[in-house]
């Protein structure tokens, strides 16, 4: 079984490292030890980073490097996988990864990659024009100072291939908005953290790709069988038929329903208009069909227009969720097409719409409480239910021309730091990270997953509010909503698998719905690899580890797993779990639970015995040869000893 | 004459996902690359239109019509135009005068490659998750017809 049938096994074999600062670049071949502890996506996003990522940088600086990373599947039939971006972030200050469907990381594989390290600063704006082989450092030229979509148009004709795939930052990556996004063609984004700013930092406008080569198989009939149970596990999953239905927009009225919508900059978790921003107000004013990320039979982009009123003509996907949340309901914003409005304005301009949601919450209740005054001269009205309010803050923090601009630009975090008057009590936040659309005091579990999430407050990283309030059971038991008991075990669970399932890498859609086992068979068929029962959770569990020990290094400190105090002191006003909140005593018994299961010591740092267990100790670094570069075409080895 | 089959698209349920593409080139090339499938997907307007683009299996094939050496030719079981590589030269005629580029020559098999429905079964029809590739088959045209087509003159099935 294990030997080779075909001489291929899916990856490309090698990384293209690219020295923006200097203006070249080579490949480096895929160490084997990388692949088998490693696999891809996240795993070798988060070895890379640790290993090429020098302490203490700042994220902004030259020496962070920007990691493009695609996993064994990505590319292939394997129904919905994805990319991702990884890098250390401007809005933490700790690892980050952002993952993005669309087409530009299947593009990275057929041009022979199975990743791109991008190290180093232009001296000039600049944009890379990637085909196979052949790597060229181009003037961004017209495509400066532009937004992202218009980037996207400006680089795909200035390289005459309108077949290639092209990601872009817009105005606010290139001005450094701290939670600037990468713009994936279209509709998709590595959306949080900051990455587009890491971007903007390079003086790298876009990267585009276009690449010929074949990715090849290990056992392609065994492959064809195991995507074909792969799509039956999809076609029998209720999840991933609302998803294909009407995409995440039907999450709108069932947040609302078990509370967890965040409603005025998270003040409340329900709103009597949320229906108005789900599937039902977007039927009617948003769809008009679907589209698909390559490769992907769910096809949960609900394409469409507003085709009335103030913003007729505007094309756009479906608002998601979290979009529909925080920019939505979280401002007492309820007319969908304006909603669709301001998120295409964030898809522009180049900004992560859940952050800005957060901060533009935040800034309105500031305003309110008297914490931050309206600067002289601004006319718009800086309040809840206020869209152009917001238009005006999103336009202020994308082209930071202006010490509002500025301030908000940064996050809750530091804005709040900045301003203080008490604003830190509203500034929803985990490690700066703005918290998402799936507000947490009535599922304390949810909370621990925003405190320990190794990017800051992330849903994606364990989802329990399906086990808290969606019904999901835990080993056949039903899980108790408010018990703090066995959460920390069930979410530590999570955690490991879906770190595992980042190495492919997978859409959380389709893992809705494709059971472990058909994971395993891709993998091994596509690879030839085969594995062991546990093996995507062992996998995830070393990942989450090296990913925390990166953490640590950077300097966060235990202090730092904590929830925002709105979440933590101010029971909730309203809905199914009013007069709930999660208290500082829960927070501490949630946290020692989840360093036992974890095997960390107290101050969640992991103890020599389990990085031992994960083959952590190693000594091994994955290594891009000399830097600065060689003079020469480089053939240097990366393999360890 | 037997029926001749083709693919028929139906844009408005495509949805860009290229699954079509992949088994495409996976059965052509034994790998995944949509760039090298027999079909294309042309995605506008910020991927809000998909338009899957298939060889029409035209009854006035200009690919054959135009290749030097007879290589492109009908096959009686399925109607399709097909290459026969053992002829072909690679000269890419055939691509230079497809109006909607769907055939021509691959750079690895420096031979011509077009769209053979798979023998009868289409694997694009087969990945298709929406139904916006279907298998058809037109009615045998009247005789008077196809001879005022030349369709005769390259059918050697």
């Amino acid at each position: 079984m294990a030997e080779a049938r075909s001489g291929h096994d899916a990856y490309a074999g090698q990384f293209l490292v690219v020295d923006l600062t200097r203006q070249r670049s080579h490949t480096v071949p895929l160490p084997d030890w990388l692949k088998r502890d490693y696999v891809g996506g996240k795993g070798f996003g988060a070895r890379l980073l640790s290993d090429l990522c020098p302490a203490g940088v700042d994220p902004l600086g030259p020496e962070n490097p920007l990691l493009f990373m695609t996993g064994p599947l990505t590319a292939t039939a394997a129904p919905s996988m994805r990319a991702c971006v990884v890098t250390k972030s401007p809005l933490t200050g700790i690892y980050l990864d952002a993952y993005f469907g669309g087409r530009f990381g299947p593009e990275m594989k057929y041009a022979g990659y199975d990743g791109l390290v991008i190290l180093g600063r232009a001296p000039r704006p600049t944009y890379l024009w990637i085909r196979d082989a052949s790597v060229e450092f181009r003037p961004a030229g017209g495509a400066w100072g532009s937004d992202a979509l218009a980037a996207n148009a400006w680089i795909k004709a200035d390289v005459n291939a309108p077949e290639a795939q092209v990601v872009t930052i817009g105005q606010a990556g290139e001005r450094l908005a701290r939670f600037a996004l990468i713009c994936c063609e279209y509709n998709r984004q590595a959306g949080r953290g900051g990455a587009g700013a890491v971007m903007g930092s390079k003086n790298l406008k876009g990267v585009a790709v276009s690449g010929s080569r074949l990715v090849r198989l290990h056992d392609p009939d065994a492959f064809a069988t195991a995507c074909a149970a792969a799509n039956a596990d999809i076609l029998a999953s209720e999840a991933c038929a609302a998803l294909t239905h009407s995409g995440t927009s039907n999450a709108v009225p069932w947040s609302n329903t078990v509370g967890t919508l965040p409603v005025r900059n998270y003040y409340d978790q329900v709103s009597p208009k949320a229906d108005r921003l789900g599937d039902a107000g977007q039927q009617k004013h948003l769809f008009l069909g679907k589209a698909a990320c390559f490769g992907c039979p769910i096809r949960c982009s609900q394409m469409g227009a507003v085709r009335t009123g103030k913003y007729a003509h505007l094309i756009t996907d479906i608002v998601e969720y979290e979009s529909a949340a925080l920019m939505g309901a979280n401002l007492d914003i309820h007319d969908i097409r304006a909603v669709a409005h301001l998120v295409k304005l964030c898809d522009r301009f180049g900004l992560d719409s859940m952050s800005t949601g957060s901060v533009i919450g935040f800034a309105f209740e500031a305003v309110e409480k008297g914490a931050l005054k309206i600067p002289t001269g601004v006319d718009a009205d800086l309040r809840f239910g206020s869209v152009a309010g917001a238009e005006f803050l999103i336009r202020a923090i994308a082209f930071q021309d202006s010490e509002l601009g500025r301030l908000l630009g940064q996050g809750v975090k530091r804005a709040a730091a900045q301003l203080g008057r008490g604003s830190e009590d509203y500034a929803l936040h985990v490690k700066g990270l703005e918290v998402p659309g799936w507000a947490p005091r009535g599922t304390p579990g949810m909370g621990l997953a925003y405190m320990t999430a190794d990017r800051g407050a992330c849903h994606q990283r364990g989802f329990m509010v399906a086990y808290e309030v969606g019904g999901a059971s835990y080993n056949g038991h039903p899980v108790e909503t408010y018990a703090l008991e066995k959460k920390a075990e069930i979410l530590k669970g999570e955690q490991d698998y879906l770190a595992g399932l980042d190495t492919l890498v997978k859409c959380d859609f389709g893992a809705f719905g494709i059971q472990e086992v058909q994971y395993q068979r891709l993998l091994t068929a596509a690879t030839g690899r085969t594995v062991t029962e546990n093996f995507f959770r062992h996998l995830g569990e070393r990942i989450w580890n090296l990913t925390r020990l990166f953490n640590l290094r950077e300097g966060l400190t235990a202090a730092d797993d904590r929830l925002p105090r709105r979440i933590v002191a101010e029971p909730l006003p309203s809905g199914p779990h009013k007069g709930r909140r999660i208290s500082r005593a829960d927070m501490a018994t949630l946290r020692g639970d989840y360093y036992r299961v974890r095997g960390w010591d107290d101050q969640g740092r992991p103890t020599a015995a389990k990085l031992q267990l994960l083959g952590l100790d190693k000594k091994r670094r994955f290594d891009c040869g000399p830097q600065p570069f060689p003079d020469e075409a480089d053939t240097h080895s990366a393999d360890g000893p | 004459m037997a029926l001749q089959r083709f693919i028929k698209t139906n844009f408005d349920l495509c949805t860009g996902c290229s699954l079509c593409q992949l088994a495409c080139s996976q059965r052509l090339l034994g790998g995944y690359n949509p760039h090298r499938a027999v079909l294309k997907i042309t995605h506008s307007c910020e991927n809000l239109y998909h338009h899957p683009v298939v060889c029409n299996q035209c009854r006035n094939p200009y690919c054959a019509n135009v290749c030097p050496v007879g290589a492109i030719s009908r096959e009686a079981a399925t109607g399709a135009m097909v290459v026969d590589r053992e002829r072909c030269v690679g000269c890419n005629l055939c691509h230079r005068y497809c109006p909607i580029g769907v055939v021509g020559v691959d750079p690895a098999l420096k031979k011509s490659v077009k769209c053979d429905l798979c023998g009868g079964s289409p694997r694009c029809v087969g990945a298709c998750p929406t139904g916006a590739l279907e298998l058809a088959h037109n009615e045998p045209a009247p005789l008077n017809q196809a001879a005022e087509t030349g369709e005769g003159a390259v059918d050697n099935g």
